[in-house]
């Protein structure tokens, strides 16, 4: 008999905290603006190395401290040891900090002056700081020496655990995950099943900042995932996910932090709940390609469903993975269709994506972010750029914010080489 | 033109107060050693790095082992530098 992977939905996993940064936000309030408003975070990327990708959502103006210093106010202990440890430290690991600090903030875990022994933390993400790699393999071969001395530990991705847990005094559980662009949903599924299983009360999930390099931009442009086409002279014009128009992902970077709490503990913390996982899924389409399948995609969201004892009808708004790659697109399009094709009407779609572009390892955790936000605030957010749909049956959401009452939503990640996660996420305020 | 102890000192300061950021500039003299600024052993590799890329030079490890105090290692830095 199969275990169904969160068999109680009474008892689903509580999100008591939340964090992010990403292009167009430095916190949780400014991103709920930032999606309101359908603001595009897409900007000219200028690096001679890597001619063919020329747009990005980058950080702009981004300073880790200055973000991290307001979430530190009052914790004397926890700031001296943020800056020692991010001192020298990669900016991947300085930015997960950024969230981190802000997601255990909110969920109240501590002050930072105790170890918390009951507190997993997974680093979402694998190969997470490319450029880092990069910069220092250009600076041995150009000078021979002068490696920089914390390379043999920061070119690791598990640097960020360490980094973290000395950080916030976390001293349960921990590991870093990498299931490609499934990566943040995959930590997810992962921290649920450590709570449920008992082993831990909470965890810490950080979607890290993937930072490629030159050569992993023109990589994916070589494959056609990237967006190089040059079509579209504006650059928020370039990120169209489900339009006809769409011609690859653009890269973003964000990380995002997630604090998961059992039941039981969330109840006796009294913690407020922004929402919960009451079911997710993460299964593999035996193949190794960056080849989307419809039977895969339906079956990870049907997993999910199923886990949650909740039913298509019931999902009132679906966070696509839609990346803007037509492939991808018209893959996840077909099996939505599958998935809601008897129902007369199917609940409200979009994609982050079209205003923060692909981040990557943390765009499954930033997306469970953005599926809060809206569903506590009753908004979805606009899908930009999506002038004419690939899939007409499909409801999309339009090009400025609209209601949205919904209680449970659906949302996707899925990553190449057959990754297929689905996350049901309940809106918050319930038990 | 080669550098004076006194501008290789500076420069041994300068990259020991990056590296060791709650330190008291003041503490850092001719006389402490890293370890008694609580320097730990990557600390001290990387005030070591970062001083010889400062300085345009490149000391063998080996020559390195036996440094004891900030006096020293100006002294060693010092005596590779053109």
């Amino acid at each position: 008999m199969s275990k169904p992977d969160t068999p109680d939905p009474a008892h689903a996993v509580a999100i008591t905290g939340t964090g992010v940064v990403c292009s167009i936000a430095n916190n949780v309030a400014e991103l709920g603006t930032a999606l309101q408003r359908g603001e595009s975070g897409i900007c000219q990327y200028d690096d001679p190395d890597s001619p063919s990708v020329t747009l990005a959502a980058t950080l702009r103006d981004f300073s880790w401290s200055d973000t991290l210093e307001p979430f530190l106010v009052g914790w004397p202990e926890m700031a001296r040891r943020a800056r020692k440890v991010l001192n020298n430290n990669t900016p991947s690991t300085r930015l997960s900090a950024c969230s981190a600090v802000q997601a255990y903030r909110q969920a109240n875990l501590g002050d930072g002056s105790r170890a918390i022994d009951d507190t997993g933390l997974i680093v979402a993400g694998s190969n997470v700081d490319q450029a880092f790699i990069a910069q220092n393999c250009q600076r041995f071969r150009d000078a021979g020496h002068w490696i920089n001395p914390k390379y043999a530990i920061a070119y690791n991705d598990s640097n960020q655990l360490g980094s973290l847990s000395e950080i916030l005094a976390l001293r349960g559980p921990g590991c870093t995950l990498g299931a490609a662009s499934a990566s943040g949903n995959a930590a997810i599924y992962n921290a649920v099943q450590w709570i449920r299983s008992g082993l831990i009360r909470r965890c810490l999930v950080v979607g890290a900042c993937t930072r490629f390099s030159a050569l992993e931009l023109e990589a994916f442009a070589l494959l056609g995932a990237a967006s190089s086409s040059g079509r579209h002279t504006d650059p928020t014009k370039v990120c169209r996910p489900f339009d006809m128009d769409h011609d690859g992902f653009v890269w973003g970077e964000a990380s995002a932090s997630l604090v998961l709490e059992s039941a039981d503990s969330a109840m006796e913390r009294r913690a407020a709940r922004l929402g919960g996982v009451v079911g997710c899924s993460l299964l593999l389409d035996g193949h190794h390609l960056p080849d989307p399948s419809v039977e895969g995609e339906l079956r990870a969201m049907r997993r999910a469903l199923q886990a949650a004892k909740v039913s298509p009808q019931q999902i009132g708004y679906v966070n696509a993975h839609g990346t803007s790659s037509p492939l991808g697109d018209r893959t996840e399009c077909e099996a939505l269709k599958t998935l809601f094709g008897h129902q007369p009407a199917t609940p409200p779609i979009n994609s982050t994506k079209s205003l923060v572009g692909h981040c990557m390892s943390a765009a499954g955790v930033l997306e469970v972010i953005s599926t809060l936000i809206q569903m506590n605030n009753g908004f979805v957010h606009p899908n930009l750029n999506l002038e004419r749909p690939v899939e007409p049956a499909l409801h999309f959401a339009g090009a400025q914010s609209a209601a949205l009452d919904a209680d449970y939503a659906l949302s996707n990640g899925f990553g190449f080489g057959g990754i297929n996660s689905t996350l049901v996420i309940r809106k918050g305020g319930k038990p | 033109m080669k550098p004076s102890k006194q501008d290789v000192f500076d420069i041994v300061k300068k990259n020991t107060l990056q590296v060791l950021i709650d330190v008291d500039p003041d503490a850092v003299t001719i006389d402490t050693s890293l370890t008694d600024l609580g320097a730990n052993s990557i600390d001290r590799v990387e005030v070591v790095m970062y001083s010889m890329e400062s300085l345009g030079i490149n000391i063998p490890r080996t020559e390195l082992h036996g440094v004891r105090n900030i006096r020293e290692l100006v002294d060693l830095l010092h005596s590779h530098c053109a």
